[in-house]
């Protein structure tokens, strides 16, 4: 539906253009509704974070730079090196890729309107926000949180950590998980009631697929980390003893939940990566996903597996052996959907052809990685080899090569894949690959050195070591390979920067991609579709005479849906059109629940319980401000 | 309080949106009493005494009543549900009411035994008591909350039925019922070693 020739067309368009507009100007971001702009948000908002958490990662490498490095002393070292974890997981890569990628993507293939609760999804934003800031103050202030981004008690404890960083950290990720929960209830809600008529389960996208197995771990790991932080604090401020041993607690308690919800959380980091992967390998190999019924099972067994593996971290804390053997052979299952995966990809790969064009580049390098990260985590699945190598930096290797290599790589190809549609424009195709090679250079230049350093016994987490062990020239290498990374990133981000003002005009479908988002103009209009597209298979584009029928239907007025903001339900399972919803517009309000929210974490953390009080009935007067408006009326 | 009756609408194939995002925050929240129910184990199994010296042994009577009362509240709740799903408005907000009021009696009766056991044992004594304390708080709270919903429900019904308010009606009862299955497994857990 490029050129809207027929008059009649013509007019439904203008309609559901007036109707869908929001308020203009900075207002319009503050109160917006629309799944689009809140995805756009979340994309600055967390690539913001990323560059603190990158300056973080270059402080760390260049305090390692030598032996005895001066740049950061101890404490700052801790800070840094702990909100560089926290940053990157809980303030990066989890809000860029269902918060920005899903918020944006979701609703446009499946073929809705906006998500199922679009204030909801404000709210989300705004809480993300407001917690990323909120820890960011303690580092700042120059009380960061200090204790690794696992928070291991008793270091964690008020005992042998007095200051206000753990309180930072504790009340943060709960403000935090606050927003995760309910952006992950969103897109479940989305992904079953909202998808387009005909999109049966069984033809839904493979990344949809991914987000929805990825908002399943977070609504069931979550609870588990916010329980463990409301242990620790009110050990540390109301001299409880959850973690007390003296009293019958357990410091191995804090371990076991934190990783009931941390080992989930890697999947739910890496599954947005699997969901772009098998977005982008269609499009640049000219044909369907192989074994797409197998790919789609694995990504929900991924996130499903990914509850019962969590002591593998924690093999050397002296649990029982049967313990740590059932847990070493529940860990090994996990390669089982990994490989259908990885081989669904390549074989999909080596039986298209393939157009090597920067997206297409990112995914290969992801695939790299994971094999090579992948590898060392089976590794780390035989007990002794853990029980040898944990706590060097061979785990850090293993990680950034999973987190880094094989979650983010995906991320970055996924910001060209989706440029033009976002922004209207071409992005630069030679400067992104150059791109891409410095960053693909630098991180395997950055990342495989720590591999030998760690079987050379350097531990991870120290802010410094002594000369003459060996280690010297692999840090080198490592914090070379920093830099190089670094300058990729910032030549990719301002290639995009350029190619925003001075790229080429991006026509709806440049790549010749499968899913409903190439239906429709770059950059999409605030409803998205014109006429709720009929789909027939998981690769609607590539049905041409459905996407023909679509724009004979605009002419019609047929399932347009034009009197307000509309879109339709549709049943969970085989998307037979169930009702037409109403959907809220533009709103004040969560922005203000936020704030409120906000007040009473800062009032917690400071331990003024009056305003905190006054905050809690603030936070109850504007939830019913935000209900007082109806959708119907709004 | 007018009588305006839902939207006439043809069934529904499915369950409207606002019931699945109650039953996925409710997956959540019993994720987090689960989480409270392994804690609780943990220290069970790694403690031969339970309760520790020291520690009077769980009330077993009152308790138990108490949960009773919360359970029969549903009742109400359900019924409240059924009159608002057949338009009848009045019918609905009195029987949320007669909820409402025996949920205060409860959360008021309760509130009273946690500050009298709170006097008589201390979470910073031991383990036993900061779980104990920890996961009975935890559920007060829900009950609250889901209090404040129905209190939310009750302004709602006195400018009439729309279908949003009936499927913020319908989501409200839903989650009481929860808060009650959640209060069941709550006082059992705490109960048993005075069993």
């Amino acid at each position: 539906m490029a050129s809207i020739a027929h008059p009649e067309a013509l007019r439904h368009v203008r309609r559901l253009e007036r109707v869908w507009s929001e308020r203009p100007g900075v207002l319009g971001w503050l109160t917006t509704t629309d799944h689009k702009r809140i995805g756009l948000l979340y994309l600055f908002a967390s690539l913001a974070f990323f560059g603190a958490g990158g300056v973080e990662a270059l402080l760390i490498r260049t305090q390692l730079l030598t032996p005895h490095g001066t740049t950061l002393s101890p404490a700052a070292f801790d800070q840094v090196m702990t909100m560089h974890g926290v940053t990157m997981i809980f303030l990066f890569v989890i809000p860029i890729s269902t918060g920005a990628f899903g918020n944006y993507l979701v609703p446009l293939m499946i073929g809705a309107r906006d998500m199922a609760f679009p204030r909801l999804n404000a709210l989300s934003f705004w809480i993300f926000v407001a917690s990323g800031l909120f820890m960011y103050t303690g580092l700042i202030t120059g009380n960061g949180p200090n204790a690794g981004w696992f928070d291991y008690v008793p270091l964690a404890s008020r005992t042998y950590n007095p200051g206000s960083g753990i309180d930072f950290y504790a009340l943060g990720l709960i403000f935090n998980s606050i927003s995760s929960t309910a952006a992950a209830i969103n897109f479940i809600v989305t992904i079953f009631k909202l998808r387009a008529p005909g999109m049966s389960l069984n033809r839904m996208p493979l990344f949809c697929y991914a987000f929805l197995a990825v908002s399943f771990a977070l609504v069931f790991a979550l609870p588990a980390l916010s329980v463990d932080c409301l242990f620790l604090e009110l050990d540390r401020r109301l001299g409880f003893n959850f973690f007390n041993s003296a009293q019958g607690g357990s410091v191995l308690l804090w371990q076991h939940l934190f990783w009931i919800f941390g080992h989930p959380e890697v999947y739910i980091i890496i599954l947005p990566a699997f969901g772009i992967a098998t977005s982008i390998i269609p499009t640049f190999t000219r044909r369907r996903m192989v074994a797409f019924p197998m790919v789609a099972l694995a990504e929900i067994l991924v996130a499903f597996i990914g509850f019962g593996v969590w002591a593998h971290h924690m093999f050397s804390v002296g649990l029982s052996t049967i313990t740590t053997v059932y847990f070493a052979a529940a860990s090994m299952m996990v390669v089982i959907p990994s490989a259908i995966q990885l081989f669904a990809w390549l074989t999909t790969l080596v039986t298209g052809t393939p157009i090597f064009k920067t997206p297409l580049l990112w995914i290969i390098g992801f695939i790299v990685f994971f094999i090579i990260g992948g590898l060392s985590g089976i590794m780390f699945a035989a007990i002794p080899f853990d029980q040898q190598l944990t706590d060097t930096y061979f785990v850090v290797a293993h990680f950034h090569f999973i987190i880094f290599g094989a979650a983010v790589f995906p991320l970055l190809g996924g910001l060209h894949y989706w440029f033009p549609k976002v922004t209207g424009r071409m992005y630069h195709e030679p400067r992104a690959k150059l791109a891409f090679w410095l960053t693909f250079g630098g991180s395997a230049l950055a990342f495989f050195p720590m591999h030998i350093v760690g079987l050379l016994g350097m531990p991870r987490r120290v802010y410094t070591y002594a000369p003459g062990l060996g280690w010297d020239i692999y840090n080198q290498l490592e914090t070379a390979g920093a830099y190089v990374v670094a300058c990729g990133l910032v030549l990719l981000v301002a290639n995009l920067v350029v190619s925003y003002f001075r790229g080429e005009p991006a026509p709806p479908d440049p790549f010749g991609g499968a899913t409903l988002e190439w239906s429709i103009p770059s950059p999409p209009p605030a409803y998205n579709f014109a006429v709720i597209p009929t789909v027939t298979s998981p690769y609607p584009m590539w049905d041409v005479a459905d996407r023909e029928a679509d724009e004979r239907k605009l002419e019609q007025g047929v399932m347009v849906l034009e009197r307000g903001h509309e879109t339709p339900a549709t049943t969970v399972l085989d998307a037979d059109l169930d009702e037409v919803l109403e959907m809220p517009s533009d709103s004040a309000w969560p922005i203000l629940v936020a704030l409120m929210l906000t007040g009473v974490f800062a009032m917690l953390l400071t331990g003024h319980l009056v305003p905190m009080y006054v905050f809690l009935g603030l936070l109850g007067v504007t939830v019913v401000g935000w209900h007082s408006v109806e959708p119907e009326e709004a | 309080m007018s009588a305006v009756s839902p939207k006439p609408a043809r069934a529904r194939l499915s369950m409207p949106s606002g019931w699945w995002g109650m039953a996925l925050f409710i997956a959540a929240e019993a994720t987090l009493f689960g989480t409270l129910f392994a804690t609780y184990f943990y220290f069970r199994f790694s403690t031969a005494k339970w309760p520790p010296a020291g520690v009077p042994e769980p009330k077993v009577a009152l308790p138990l009543i108490l949960t009773g009362v919360l359970v029969a509240s549903t009742a109400p709740v359900f019924l409240g549900g059924r009159a608002a799903r057949a338009g009848n408005v009045r019918a609905a907000w009195l029987f949320f009411f007669a909820a409402l009021l025996i949920q205060g009696g409860y959360l008021g009766v309760q509130v009273h035994e946690f500050t009298s056991d709170l006097a008589k044992f201390s979470p910073q004594d031991t383990a036993y008591a900061s779980i104990y304390f920890t996961m009975l708080g935890v559920h007060h709270v829900h009950v609250a909350l889901g209090m404040l919903l129905e209190l939310w429900v009750l302004g709602k019904l006195l400018g009439g039925l729309t279908s949003y308010r009936l499927t913020g009606v319908r989501v409200t009862a839903f989650y009481w019922y929860f808060v009650s299955a959640a209060a069941i497994a709550v006082v059992l857990t705490q109960l048993y070693p005075a069993l």
